[in-house]
């Protein structure tokens, strides 16, 4: 790894570390996931179903939030306070500064993950759930999805204001889970070109619904793995793809 | 008292008084005066898009709050839309089993709809091909409460034909077999069961019914005979080899055990040594 890529990771992933609002989500995606087992008694039957929905529901949604709030603050802080004339007057060229942030983040978001799946296995297994390999595999199908979602938003962060990148990153985020829909949708279409439009459409944006295999991890039901095998082949060119279109804007942009 | 006592005491007796008069609504509301309040609860195909990723959570949350819903017993009317809750649940994810069962049996044993149950469980066996408790529970019910054996043991024969099934479903069909008056066939299954059994609870039932099954066929038959035998000898044999003797039977029947029928000779009445579990209804 080059070393201005690498020195940009490393400052990204401390800064994120110190940064109040990520130890706060992590804290509350922690709580939540443990207070699954209140939900759990709640229910009959299955409880230990419940408590996986639960926990692992808390985990994916503060983990999109962490992705989400550092991702959009990512590049646009380094403008916004001039820090970025600084790293640039460096011997590092901005295709660098844009890769090193987001490896930095990617490192900030598996930490993240990390921790929690680490407590989170140890409270299925507290409570009589034992180790389930299932679960190891959704939370690597979820760091895909976190690596999509924290490219989506440095995309964003690097011409955009935060605000308007959240609500970008947001968007898609909630596309991205229901691009399932297309295929009924489409039926309602008459026109012809509106069919083409939405077809484009449903290749380029991104189908998050690939990474979830919530469902089949918790009901035990089988996965398929060259499902899996394309899921991470997408990921990793999804997120070629957006960090190129980054370089690209980030290349073109003028600082003042 | 100071401002800040006087505000204190305020925000206390405001919750207090909200909680009191949240008690009050909720014993006296009837939740589906205003139908239209629950018939907008969006179809199970709309909250799968709503959920966005979390249709787990959502139908969870959803099963929960119909436990819970169900239970309150003071709402009157709580099952007016019970099919529609579960419909939407099992349409979230068709792959969670206690919606199912849990659902069924709120609508058989609360609600008293045994066809609405009847039809969640086959939608759960529908969607889910290989799972077996569905017909199970199905054919339990037909069983139980509606006494439609014909249609239990068409349950049970699904049930059986699926990956995993439990043994104890095997005697269910032969048990309701048994039911629906096929001695014959009940007969053979039971032998079947009791030739492959691999624990004592099988092979304990089985020879159970097989001794049933025997005795209820050849008590009416020996009663029968001792009846001939009274009418020509105007007295009871004084014992059942008497009517082979006199050539009624060939030979006199012996019970499942090998052992002889218990005959009173004064009464002209024959029993079984062991107690009959089942009966037919």
């Amino acid at each position: 790894m080059k070393p201005g890529i690498k020195g940009i990771a490393v400052n990204t992933f401390r800064e994120s570390a110190r940064n109040k609002m990520f130890y706060l989500l992590v804290f509350f995606g922690i709580l939540f996931a443990l207070s699954s087992k209140l939900v759990s008694f709640l229910t009959l039957g299955d409880a230990m179903k419940v408590l996986k929905d639960t926990g692992l529901a808390a985990i994916n949604f503060f983990c999109v939030l962490i992705a989400v709030f550092t991702g959009i603050n990512l590049v646009y802080k380094e403008i916004e306070r001039k820090t970025v004339f600084n790293i640039l007057s460096k011997p590092v060229s901005r295709d660098e500064f844009i890769v090193g942030k987001f490896l930095g983040l990617a490192l900030t978001m598996l930490t993240a993950l990390g921790a929690m799946a680490v407590i989170f296995f140890a409270f299925v297994a507290l409570n009589g759930g034992g180790f389930d390999l299932g679960i190891l595999l959704y939370f690597f199908m979820l760091y895909l999805e976190l690596l999509v979602i924290v490219a989506v938003s440095l995309l964003f962060s690097s011409f955009t204001t935060p605000i308007l990148a959240f609500i970008f990153t947001v968007s898609l985020y909630l596309i991205g889970h229901v691009m399932w829909t297309y295929n009924e949708f489409k039926n309602y279409l008459a026109i012809p070109l509106w069919r083409i439009f939405t077809q484009a459409l449903y290749y380029l944006l991104p189908n998050l619904a690939k990474f979830n295999i919530k469902n089949e991890v918790v009901l035990g039901t089988a996965l398929d793995p060259w499902s899996i095998l394309f899921s991470v082949l997408y990921a990793l060119a999804y997120v070629l793809a957006l960090l190129a279109l980054t370089v690209l804007i980030f290349r073109r942009r003028e600082f003042q | 008292m100071t401002r800040r006592r006087w505000l204190a005491v305020a925000a206390l007796s405001g919750l207090l008084l909200a909680a009191g008069m949240q008690q009050r609504f909720d014993s006296t509301v009837d939740y589906f005066g205003e139908r239209s309040a629950f018939v907008s609860l969006p179809s199970g195909k709309t909250l799968r898009v709503l959920s966005f990723g979390y249709r787990n959570l959502a139908a969870d949350l959803l099963f929960i709050w119909s436990i819970q819903f169900y239970s309150a017993y003071n709402i009157r009317n709580r099952f007016d839309f019970i099919e529609r809750v579960y419909d939407t649940i099992t349409d979230i994810t068709p792959e969670y089993k206690e919606p199912y069962i849990i659902g069924s049996l709120i609508m058989a044993h609360e609600a008293n709809d045994l066809p609405m149950a009847l039809r969640l469980l086959e939608k759960g066996s529908r969607l889910n091909p290989d799972e077996w408790i569905f017909d199970h529970d199905a054919g339990f019910y037909c069983y139980k409460y509606l006494k439609d054996y014909a249609k239990a043991e068409e349950y049970y024969n699904r049930a059986a034909a699926k990956p995993g099934a439990p043994v104890f479903i095997k005697r269910m069909k032969a048990h309701l077999v048994y039911l629906r008056d096929d001695p014959e066939m009940a007969t053979r299954m039971w032998l079947d069961i009791l030739h492959h059994a691999e624990d004592t609870l099988t092979r304990d039932s089985a020879f159970n019914h097989l001794y049933q099954i025997k005795a209820e066929a050849d008590l009416p038959l020996l009663q029968q005979k001792i009846a001939e035998y009274r009418r020509q000898y105007r007295r009871p044999p004084a014992v059942l080899a008497d009517l082979a003797r006199a050539g009624l039977l060939r030979e006199i029947p012996r019970d499942f055990a090998g052992d002889e029928y218990i005959y009173d000779g004064a009464s002209g009445t024959v029993t079984a040594q062991r107690i009959f579990r089942w009966q037919k209804r």
